[in-house]
């Protein structure tokens, strides 16, 4: 990789007063538009890596070089608007029930906007336009005005995935964004992943369960087992003798259709 | 591991073994006090309405009563922890068990209570050193965490040592409790027709001062209709309660610990506003309408918004910084991972999560101060109050009753539009 747009370098994370070693000398990188995929059991690290990326959760050891800036050494302030531009998607959606869609979308912008604009909740009327647009994007515009709750699991994540559209991001985190969907709908949201992968040419780095789906969106695979990184290569190079090992040896492999 | 952390473990473990045993041996020792004390009130209360001549007119002893009682509940601390499971044992997660495999029968039991006495000067060694306690050693016995056996159904509480005890502890103190707070039920009956006299009058009322101020009732030189000090006493309550609520809802967030962060300023800073919310909330309306009254006039409609907005500061900041602390982390993260600040975080993630809920507390709290504020008269706190407690010292019952039922009409109508608006909100 000539020049890597993302650089994890020893990265480790130790829980709890080092009862529990989540990450372990992770060091892998990423480069400009590459779609990549993390996979591994429960527990193996996969949210505690992604969280580090945007200091979601504080690294124990090690660097992160985002774009050629360590994000681990920046102020807080300086942090906040470096993750404006990283945006993130959420297993559990993580959207405010009682707001609307639109509401909810709106949040993504919150990095772009003044404190007194946003202690009164005035969006600028172009953000409002943005949002709206967004929607429509994920096919949601009829559903502006409508609260969250009224929404079905796969209609929610794609207003999250609206709400990460509204930071014009440069890096999509996807923290297991269809593990709480059907398989049916995984794809609707995989594909729009997909079209900001390609059309926006926003670099994706998702964790996901199910090594088909792995297969059919990544450019790029790693696994994690114990926070350790256990391998590092092409949809193609899985195998069956590299999947029990990722997965033990008991693991049957899933197909999500 | 290094060498010194090895050695300081167990050092830590024995001392904390140490405080569990001591800790547990006291509080049976405490249980046995309490019982004494107990019967030592029942005989003092019973004998000494049997005998003409006086007992021990309170719980007084004879000089060599002190050590006897002491002794008493020290052997029958040691003899219940040896021949079952006392209360103590059972507080810590403890039980007497054997040394070695087998059932610890009642003859190791016994021994182990008598060498427990003859092991006593030797229990400063014991300590020093560490390890098991003589008695215990001698005996072949020991305190051991006790582990649920998942294939088997634990003891009926009831036929357990300590089941017997709590109980016989409960029926102990609801006898002696009775006692002392002396409910004498003939007079209840006795007086009743005094107290129908009050009733009826009251169940006359006379509304005659309804809408015309009274012509001899005056606060200030101002003449008051029941009609007026009602209007006054429900816009109290109303002020009282957007001012506490516009004071709880900013202050609520600092003493939220998902909000506040776990960094020392914020735990000072969520702790300090905790401290204030507790603390002023123990203390009652009615405490803080006596301060006030003192500060800015008895009787005075300022003393009582002051001490019902106090109270309602204190006690809705409580209930909200706890709505705080339990709205669900998702959104809150979202916004932190947009680049939001902790305020956008508040205002974003937080507020449109919590306020439905700050909605029904802030209702309900006016409810409480409408109640409130028809009693905080007594102590100065004016409203309609002083209109009450004025017939009251009068013996003018039936004005009482006309004062008593617009309280009343009032209340129920307060309470019932709030739990109406309540139920369209949640």
């Amino acid at each position: 990789m000539a020049n890597p747009y993302l650089v994890v370098d020893n990265l480790t994370k130790v829980y709890e007063r080092g009862q529990v070693l989540a990450l372990r000398d992770l060091s892998f990188s990423v480069a400009k538009g590459e779609f990549l995929v993390v996979i591994g059991l429960s527990g193996s690290g996969k949210s505690t890596l992604l969280r580090c990326i945007n200091r979601l959760i504080e690294p124990t050891r090690g660097r992160i070089w985002l774009d050629g800036t360590d994000v681990t050494r920046l102020s807080p302030a300086r942090m906040r608007r470096v993750r404006r531009k990283i945006g993130m998607i959420f297993q559990q959606f993580n959207l405010v029930d009682r707001s609307t869609a639109i509401g909810n979308v709106l949040t993504g912008r919150l990095g772009y906007l003044p404190g007194w604009r946003a202690l009164l909740g005035w969006f600028p009327k172009a953000d409002r336009e943005k949002a709206l647009a967004n929607l429509e994007r994920v096919g949601l515009r009829d559903k502006a005005y409508v609260r969250v709750d009224q929404l079905s699991g796969g209609q929610r994540q794609r207003v999250g995935i609206a709400r990460a559209l509204m930071q014009d991001p440069d890096l999509l985190l996807a923290d297991e964004p269809v593990s709480a969907l059907d398989p049916a709908t995984s794809h609707s949201v995989m594909q729009y992943l997909e079209q900001m992968n390609r059309q926006d040419g926003v670099t994706v780095i998702a964790s996901l369960h199910f090594l088909s789906l792995a297969r059919r969106y990544g450019t790029r695979i790693i696994a994690l087992k114990d926070g350790q990184l256990v391998f590092d290569g092409p949809p193609t190079a899985i195998d069956n003798a590299k999947f029990k090992e990722i997965y033990g040896e008991d693991a049957e492999e899933v197909e999500v259709r | 591991m290094s060498p010194g952390q090895a050695s300081a473990r167990p050092r830590t473990n024995r001392l904390a073994g140490l405080a569990r045993r001591g800790g547990s041996f006291l509080l049976d020792w405490m249980v046995w006090g309490y019982v004494a004390y107990g019967v030592m009130y029942l005989l003092n209360h019973y004998w000494y309405t049997r005998l003409p001549e006086h007992w021990y007119d309170t719980l007084r002893l004879p000089s060599w009563g002190w050590p006897v009682v002491v002794l008493a509940t020290l052997e029958m601390a040691v003899w219940t922890r040896s021949l079952g499971r006392s209360l103590g044992q059972r507080a810590v997660g403890v039980a007497l068990g054997p040394a070695a495999g087998g059932r610890l029968g009642l003859g190791r039991r016994v021994l182990r209570g008598i060498l427990w006495h003859v092991t006593l000067p030797l229990a400063p060694v014991w300590i020093a050193q560490g390890g098991e306690p003589y008695h215990d050693r001698l005996s072949g016995s020991g305190l051991r965490p006790v582990v649920p056996d998942p294939e088997r159904p634990a003891r009926r509480a009831l036929l357990t040592q300590w089941g017997i005890v709590s109980v016989l502890l409960g029926l102990l103190t609801l006898w002696v409790g009775w006692l002392i707070v002396g409910i004498n039920i003939q007079v209840l009956i006795r007086r009743a027709p005094q107290a129908g006299r009050i009733w009826r009058d009251m169940l006359r009322p006379d509304f005659r001062y309804f809408t015309a101020p009274d012509p001899v009732f005056e606060l200030r030189a101002l003449r008051y209709s029941i009609l007026d000090l009602t209007v006054v006493t429900v816009f109290m309550a109303l002020v009282a309660t957007v001012l506490g609520a516009a004071v709880a809802f900013p202050l609520s967030f600092f003493g939220a610990r998902n909000v506040m962060g776990f960094g020392p300023v914020g735990w000072v800073t969520y702790a300090v506003v905790r401290g204030f919310f507790n603390v002023f909330r123990s203390i009652e309306t009615i405490i803080w309408a006596s301060i006030f009254a003192i500060w800015v006039g008895y009787g005075t409609v300022l003393a009582g918004i002051l001490a019902l907005t106090v109270h309602t500061v204190a006690a809705l900041g409580k209930l909200y910084s706890e709505q705080v602390e339990g709205v669900a982390p998702g959104p809150l993260e979202a916004v932190w991972a947009a680049g939001g600040s902790r305020v956008q975080v508040v205002r974003h993630a937080v507020i449109p999560q919590v306020l439905p809920s700050f909605w029904a507390f802030t209702l309900y709290r006016w409810d409480i101060n409408v109640r409130m504020s028809t009693v905080i008269a007594l102590v100065g706190g004016g409203g309609i109050g002083d209109m009450l407690f004025y017939y009251k010292n009068q013996g003018d019952w039936p004005k009482v009753g006309a004062v008593v039922m617009v309280i009343v009409a009032v209340v129920w109508a307060m309470d019932y539009l709030s739990g109406r608006l309540r139920e369209r909100i949640a």
